[in-house]
């Protein structure tokens, strides 16, 4: 007979968890509260520009170009009467209210930078999955991907977009091809170290197959970082855009984007520098806040901040 | 006063608070004890019970989390708990040093050994290089290095882990410190190593007149090295005695407990099994690691030419020291990795060369349970999920399996309406129960145990041990037991296989093997075995 009994009462286990939900962590993580409440704002601005006192943002008026912010201009309505249009921001060279122009593009550079966020995470996950699981895939594919890493990402966005026409679509998906490589590298080296734990061996064991492995045990750990990897993705592309519109070869002007605010207004920076310095804050504030948000989450969501003191 | 000057090491009333929310209040609870010069202290727990936290705080390490919230730490009378940092820095090396558990950890892997026992010399003295060189190679040359010179200039992943461990030694005694302590030094170490280090410390000591604090879990060290023992638990020592007497006569329930958990070296009786039919046979199973491809003659052979068989109802041992390619073995059998050359027969079919899709009845049949219960379970997945996991694989229908997993549940002895906790909620010796019972569902011929109780406690480690013996005979499951403590081998095995550089070097049943092991690498083992002159389990086999 065993020296020790086996133990004959029946355990009980803890009943409740030691650590807080995420959740309570992220609301009490004063970085993720202020950047998102930052982001909410900006977002609720882009969205409801028509009934933020705007104008169309298209609209030219040769007769008030080049005005400073707080002008007031007499128009005219159809009947013969009077009103007057405040330029909170001033105008451009072209006579256009950069008022409506800043509160409209936050639309679209929000846009960008959440569908470009979305897409490359998606595409790179399942990149990532696969070679991360697929070995002899894995040589192949992560040089492809180096290669595309090697490029500069501007240059890169610049030649997609040469290929085609300018507008939305072309941008963002220049956007996200060089993206996709530094998501499906994080995606990777998570399911190579996750593949080897031993709970992944014991399902191997209890003869799951390999779609429902990768999708129960392995998949699960890449959410984590990749969520923090995405906000810094909205970060960059928001960035890029900017870029791209202020070099000329983003997102044409009829559609305001605080990139190509900012481009028409270089020429006349010195004498009426509000044409860049208010998309400019609206750009700085966006990426502030989703990069405190990216921090906030990493420190949140990473077990290895948690044992920080 | 008089009295603390004979103790190189005075803990008074030590009380450590931990923050808020941990599982108890205090980390110590007004812990005393005391070491001598000269004199070898033993501090014995389980995990948890505050054995290294007491260390830290000896040493002016603990973290900062930690709170020393009462009593003293006299080092040869000075209250380190009082001591400014620059007083401790000061005191580190020259009047207490620290060896730790794992050496590749502890040495900086980007200087020299020679490097870092300078770095030591040069804080703490004046001695120009030539002095504290010549001083370098005096220490290396205690710590019993070989060809000192080579030594000095290696860096730490040159050496093997009993070498490391010698040169942390040295680092900590160059300055011929009052008080040095040990925190499980051996404990990452193969036994026939540890044999060495003991021995080492031991000698060391005695020679230096150096109280030793030595923290351990193993009863086995205690009965070889220890002048006296305190026992901890939960932050209490609830014990301070001699050695001998505490080992003999233990006047602690718990230490009595402690004690009758430790498996002893005489194998258990076991009655002959009776079945003749065999479930697994290997025959010359090797397994070789190539480096890279295309150099083949860097190949490194894990396993060679393993033929080994096992019958319904029977626990087959294989023990052996780290890198003796035991787990490669288990891991070729369960078919986790995919072995270079020879056979698996299960019931008479080959499985060794199947594919993926081919292997699924197999792994029905063979299942594996794993060292670390810590990371053996899906931490995202209740375990009633992963234990409901393997039978629906294979087309039980989810109440069907979910009442399966709670008659599971019951047969390890967990509650059964636990099912829907997760992970972290159980306890490391409940998390391997699930993992057996996760193993059990799909209703095996043959359960791998691949070390699976080398992380407990010696207490739970007697449960789960215990546990498996009496699933093994309830069910008839053929059972292969890998493991590197002879002891725990002595009480579950049948016939054990000793493996060495990944080859059998002798295999028998197990009172055989242990009476009269005839290879020398099976004897060097048992030699090496701490306390095997030590019975602790008078009360084992009936």
């Amino acid at each position: 007979m065993p020296a020790v009994e086996a133990p004959t009462a029946i355990d009980s286990v803890r009943p409740t968890a030691l650590q807080t939900g995420v959740r309570a962590r992220l609301l009490k993580s004063p970085t993720v509260v202020v950047g998102a409440a930052i982001l909410v704002m900006i977002l609720a601005i882009g969205l409801a520009a028509p009934w933020l006192d705007t104008v169309d943002p298209a609209a030219i008026n040769p007769s008030v170009r080049n005005k400073g912010p707080g002008f007031v201009e007499l128009a005219r309505n159809a009947d013969g009467t009077q009103r007057t249009i405040e330029h909170r921001m001033g105008t451009d060279t072209l006579g256009r209210d950069v008022y409506s122009r800043v509160l409209y593009g936050a639309r679209t550079s929000l846009l960008v930078g959440v569908t470009v966020a979305a897409i490359s995470v998606a595409i790179g996950l399942c990149i990532g999955l696969i070679v991360g699981y697929v070995r002899w895939l894995d040589g192949i594919v992560m040089r492809v991907m180096d290669g595309v890493m090697a490029i500069p990402a501007i240059l890169l966005a610049i030649a997609v977009v040469s290929l085609s026409s300018a507008g939305l679509v072309a941008v963002i998906v220049a956007i996200v091809i060089p993206e996709i490589p530094r998501v499906v590298r994080l995606v990777r080296s998570v399911v190579l170290s996750v593949r080897e734990e031993p709970y992944v061996e014991a399902a191997i064991s209890v003869g799951t197959p390999t779609l429902p492995l990768v999708i129960r045990h392995i998949l699960p750990n890449t959410i984590p970082p990749l969520i923090v990897q995405a906000t810094y993705i909205v970060a960059v592309a928001i960035l890029i855009e900017a870029i791209l519109s202020f070099l000329g070869v983003g997102i044409p002007p009829e559609t305001p984007t605080w990139g190509n605010i900012m481009a028409e207004g270089r020429a006349l920076f010195r004498i009426f520098p509000h044409n860049i310095l208010y998309p400019g804050i609206f750009l700085a504030l966006t990426i502030l806040a989703v990069n405190m948000l990216g921090d906030g989450l990493r420190d949140t969501l990473d077990p290895r901040m948690k044992k920080r003191l | 006063m008089s009295v603390a000057e004979h103790h190189v090491l005075d803990v008074r009333n030590l009380t450590i608070a931990l923050p808020a929310h941990a599982d108890r209040e205090l980390a110590v609870a007004g812990a005393g004890f005391s070491v001598n010069a000269g004199e070898l202290v033993c501090l014995v727990g389980e995990s948890g019970s505050g054995k290294s936290v007491i260390a830290q705080a000896t040493m002016g390490l603990l973290p900062l989390a930690l709170r020393a919230t009462g009593g003293q730490i006299l080092v040869d009378g000075e209250d380190v708990l009082a001591a400014k940092e620059g007083r401790l820095r000061e005191l580190r090396c020259t009047r207490m040093s620290m060896i730790f558990q794992e050496p590749m950890t502890a040495l900086n892997p980007v200087m020299t050994c020679g490097d870092q026992i300078d770095e030591v010399l040069a804080t703490h003295t004046a001695l120009p290089a030539a002095a504290r060189r010549a001083r370098i190679l005096d220490i290396v040359h205690d710590v019993q290095l070989p060809e000192p010179e080579r030594m000095i200039a290696s860096y730490p992943h040159q050496l093997s882990g009993g070498q490391r461990q010698r040169v942390m030694i040295a680092m900590a005694l160059v300055l011929n410190p009052r008080l040095l302590i040990a925190d499980e030094p051996t404990t990452a170490l193969d036994v026939t190593t540890q044999a060495q280090i003991l021995a080492l410390i031991r000698e060391l000591q005695r020679e230096h007149g150096t109280g030793v604090l030595f923290i351990t879990h193993d009863f086995g060290v205690v009965a070889e090295i220890a002048d006296r023992v305190a026992v901890l638990r939960q932050g209490e020592v609830v014990e301070f005695a001699p050695t001998k007497e505490l080992l003999a006569a233990p006047a602690h329930e718990y230490t009595r407990m402690l004690i009758a958990a430790v498996p002893s070296l005489t194998p258990r009786h076991r009655s002959a099994v009776a079945s003749e039919s065999i479930v697994l046979r290997t025959e010359g199973l090797s397994k070789t690691y190539a480096r890279g491809w295309l150099r083949r003659e860097d190949a490194v052979p894990a396993a060679k030419g393993i033929s080994l068989q096992i019958r319904r109802g029977e626990t087959l041992g294989i023990v052996g020291e780290s890198g003796s390619g035991k787990s490669t073995v288990a891991r070729c059998i369960a078919r986790l990795i995919e072995p270079s050359a020879g056979r698996i027969l299960l019931d008479g079919e080959d499985v060794a060369k199947l594919r993926a899709a081919a292997l699924r009845p197999f792994r029905r049949r063979v299942q594996i349970v794993f060292q670390d219960p810590y990371r053996s379970l899906n931490p995202r997945r209740t375990v009633g999920e992963s234990i409901v996991e393997g039978p629906m694989n294979y087309g039980a229908s989810r109440d069907a399996a979910l009442s399966g997993a709670r008659r599971l549940m019951e047969l390890v002895r967990l509650d059964p309406r636990s099912l829907d906790r997760y992970p972290h909620q159980f306890s490391g010796g409940q998390r391997q129960r699930v993992c057996i019972a996760r193993a059990l569902a799909i209703e095996p011929d043959l359960l791998i145990a691949d070390e699976a109780v080398s992380a407990l406690d010696v207490s739970v480690q007697a449960q789960v041990l215990a546990l498996l013996d009496e699933i093994r005979m309830r069910l008839d499951l053929a059972m292969l037991f890998i493991t590197h403590d002879l002891r725990v081998a002595a009480q579950v095995c049948d016939r054990i296989a000793v493996m060495q550089q990944g080859r059998i070097v002798e295999e028998g049943p197990v009172a055989e093997v242990f009476a009269h092991p005839k290879h020398e690498y099976t004897r060097a083992l048992f030699e090496a075995a701490p306390g095997r002159n030590w019975s602790f389990a008078r009360r084992a086999s009936v």
